[in-house]
């Protein structure tokens, strides 16, 4: 099998630890590199993986790469992407796939233009519960979906997130994405309408951390999705994405990071709920190998992204109007 | 010493006379009921007269107190009778199915000079007075992002499935929804907005909903009633109130110190028990709330005016769920 060599831009987003920590267990992938525009975080991650530093993203991209993994802020997702397609790189994104409709259409039009894939990092859709879930789904367990009550819950992450201008956006922006596309894969249908009310609630620090989205689905389904950073520090646990979904012959509960032991530890004063099972990013990291290999169409692809934050997109215009918004659709 | 009839022995007018035995200061003395084997079956342990027509109830027996425990469409018609009888009234929930109706209860009690509450009992549940007493002692900081849940399979077990019938019972939102709704209000703020939807009908034998509600403080809030579980599936219900400094939870299913497993005749069985009895069974809680107001001649805790505010954002969300728009209350 011929080696692939995938390059990582930027830890800007903490993600890339594990994502680049994942490319070391695929047999016959090579790390080729990271690039960080931050010196200090660029060289001590390359020391880490054992890899080249690069402090420029362009010449990371001049190496002859089979792909790159991009972990900027969300604002830069989109001339990072279309630079590094352009390049002639197979391309994984962090999500949200870009900030705005507009970059997400470049972002497609230059992977199509270039004949490559773009990939955005929709890691529950790897996750091993989520996928035990649609499988039941699937084989029309909860017979046909009426309803899904989606809840990702977390805490308020520091930094560039909580910085409208590099993040696109708070809590709707960073959380709507995942359950919005996990609908999508359920349903196997479009939004058409939503409705939102948010605001920068529970941790003043100026940008929208609590919000709820209810929509309807294009085949009559509705679904609501609560994207609050809703949890304090000591909160036991951080991820939490739990979905309910009521179907004409029976419901799912999901809680995809129920998996946990209970820790308590009395010397450092922490009770913490720790994950043993695969969170979803190994599983994600290997479908950008072997999409790479292959050249096909990835699960959790470019569009996928796109259809995710149009749903953000209209959240934010229903936050500010309170009316239910039509969803406005990337071109595919 | 208040004398007490019940009318409608169903399963209210069976759980308002068990919580009756535990308080002292109330006697049922008239149970009434179509079905004289369901009246007679509540009235045997108090000695009560059993009666199946109002009217006749109304003529032979003397109290002070009707308990209505009837199917929601049938509250306006004798709480208003009994009113200008001189009785006071407890009445079930929801008040009743429309604004109207609710406005004339309410004036009417004025007007007879009456005491007259509804059984918000959810305000008596041990765990939820207990979240909002931490809440009020500003445990989590000012609350911001409440959601909760009351969800459970199609009720199938009503006199003339009158449930199934939502010109009579309204549906989740107005039947189910209200008891978070008027907990809401009550220990959180009024609402200024909402969004919501339902099934609306469109699923056979099964309806959920969910509205989004705006207060007036500007706190959010996710409130989910469900009679779309499989049928035999548990009654849960749940709570996450998430405020500036920090989150109350609770899980009537998750948290249940008492699982019981079975099989009977070959069919598994499975029973989450939240055991409330004695001093903070929630039933007698209300009744004795009530009774208390009656007999210190005050107003009950739980007035006409904030039963009407719950049904009023019921109805929004109901009106909500069929046009699409949020609803300004």
């Amino acid at each position: 099998m011929k080696e692939i060599r995938i390059g990582v831009i930027s830890f800007e987003h903490m993600h890339a630890l594990s994502y680049t920590t994942e490319l070391g267990k695929i047999e016959g992938v090579q790390l080729a590199g990271i690039a960080d525009s931050d010196e200090y975080r660029g060289t001590k991650m390359a020391s880490r993986f054992g890899t080249k530093y690069y402090n420029d993203y362009h010449d990371l991209l001049t190496e002859g790469l089979d792909g790159v993994i991009i972990c900027t802020n969300n604002s830069m997702h989109c001339q990072v992407s279309c630079d590094a397609l352009d390049s002639g790189c197979h391309v994984l994104v962090e999500k949200p796939f870009a900030i705005c409709k507009e970059d997400a259409e470049k972002m497609l039009n230059h992977a199509k233009a270039n004949g490559k894939r773009i990939m955005n990092a929709f890691p529950m859709r790897f996750n091993p519960n989520v996928i035990e879930a649609k499988k039941a789904v699937d084989e029309g367990r909860i017979g046909t979906i009426l309803s899904i009550t989606g809840i990702n819950h977390g805490k308020i992450p520091s930094g560039w997130f909580i910085d409208k201008k590099l993040s696109g956006g708070g809590g709707v922006m960073d959380h709507t994405v995942h359950l919005a596309d996990l609908i999508r894969w359920f349903t196997g249908s479009e939004f058409s309408s939503v409705y939102c009310e948010s605001g920068d609630l529970l941790h003043n620090r100026n940008i929208d951390d609590t919000g709820l989205v209810m929509a309807h689905m294009e085949n009559g389904a509705f679904v609501t999705i609560d994207c609050s950073w809703a949890h304090h520090r000591n909160y036991p646990i951080w991820p939490q994405v739990d979905m309910e979904i009521i179907g004409t012959k029976g419901t799912i509960e999901l809680k995809a990071f129920a998996q946990v032991n209970h820790v308590t530890d009395q010397k450092n004063s922490i009770i913490e709920d720790l994950c043993w099972n695969e969170d979803g990013d190994a599983g994600l990291i290997r479908e950008f190998a072997d999409v790479i290999r292959t050249g096909r169409e990835p699960n959790a692809s470019g569009l996928d992204g796109a259809r995710a934050l149009e749903v953000a997109e209209a959240a934010y215009r229903s936050s500010k109007s309170h009316r239910q918004e039509q969803v406005i659709h990337v071109e595919a | 010493m208040q004398r007490v009839a019940i009318i409608g022995a169903g399963t209210m007018g069976r759980t308002h006379c068990n919580a009756y035995l535990n308080i002292p200061d109330a006697q049922i003395v008239a149970v009434c009921d179509l079905d004289r084997s369901k009246a007679e079956g509540l009235a045997v342990r108090h000695g009560a007269a059993v009666f199946t027509s109002y009217e006749e109830m109304m003529s032979a027996a003397e109290f002070d107190i009707l308990d209505i425990c009837l199917p929601t469409y049938l509250h306006c018609k004798y709480a208003l009778d009994a009113m200008e009888h001189g009785l006071h009234v407890f009445c079930e929930k929801p008040i009743a199915l429309t604004e109207e109706d609710a406005l004339k209860m309410i004036e009417k009690a004025e007007e007879c000079n009456v005491r007259f509450t509804v059984g918000h009992v959810l305000r008596f549940f041990p765990s939820y007075s207990n979240a909002a007493e931490l809440c009020r002692e500003g445990r989590v900081g000012v609350p911001r992002l409440i959601r909760t849940t009351r969800n459970q399979a199609f009720p199938g077990w009503s006199w003339q499935n009158w449930y199934a019938d939502y010109e009579k019972s309204g549906g989740p939102f107005v039947d189910l929804v209200i008891h978070d709704i008027d907990w809401i209000i009550h220990n959180f703020g009024e609402v200024e907005r909402v969004y919501a939807s339902s099934f609306n009908g469109k699923a056979e034998r099964q309806e959920h909903g969910i509205a989004i509600l705006r207060l007036k403080n500007g706190t959010i809030c996710h409130v989910e009633g469900s009679w779309a579980y499989p049928k035999g599936s548990v009654f849960r219900m749940t709570y996450e109130i998430a405020g500036t400094d920090g989150d109350i939870e609770y899980d009537s299913v998750k948290d249940a110190p008492v699982w019981i497993q079975s099989s009977e005749d070959g069919q598994y069985r499975s029973d989450f028990l939240n055991p409330m009895s004695g001093p903070v069974e929630p039933y007698m809680l209300e009744l004795k709330s009530f009774i208390n107001a009656v007999e210190e001649g005050r107003e009950p805790l739980i007035s006409g005016q904030e039963a009407l505010s719950a049904l009023r954002v019921s109805l929004a969300a109901l009106e909500s769920s069929r046009t699409g728009c949020a609803v300004t209350v």
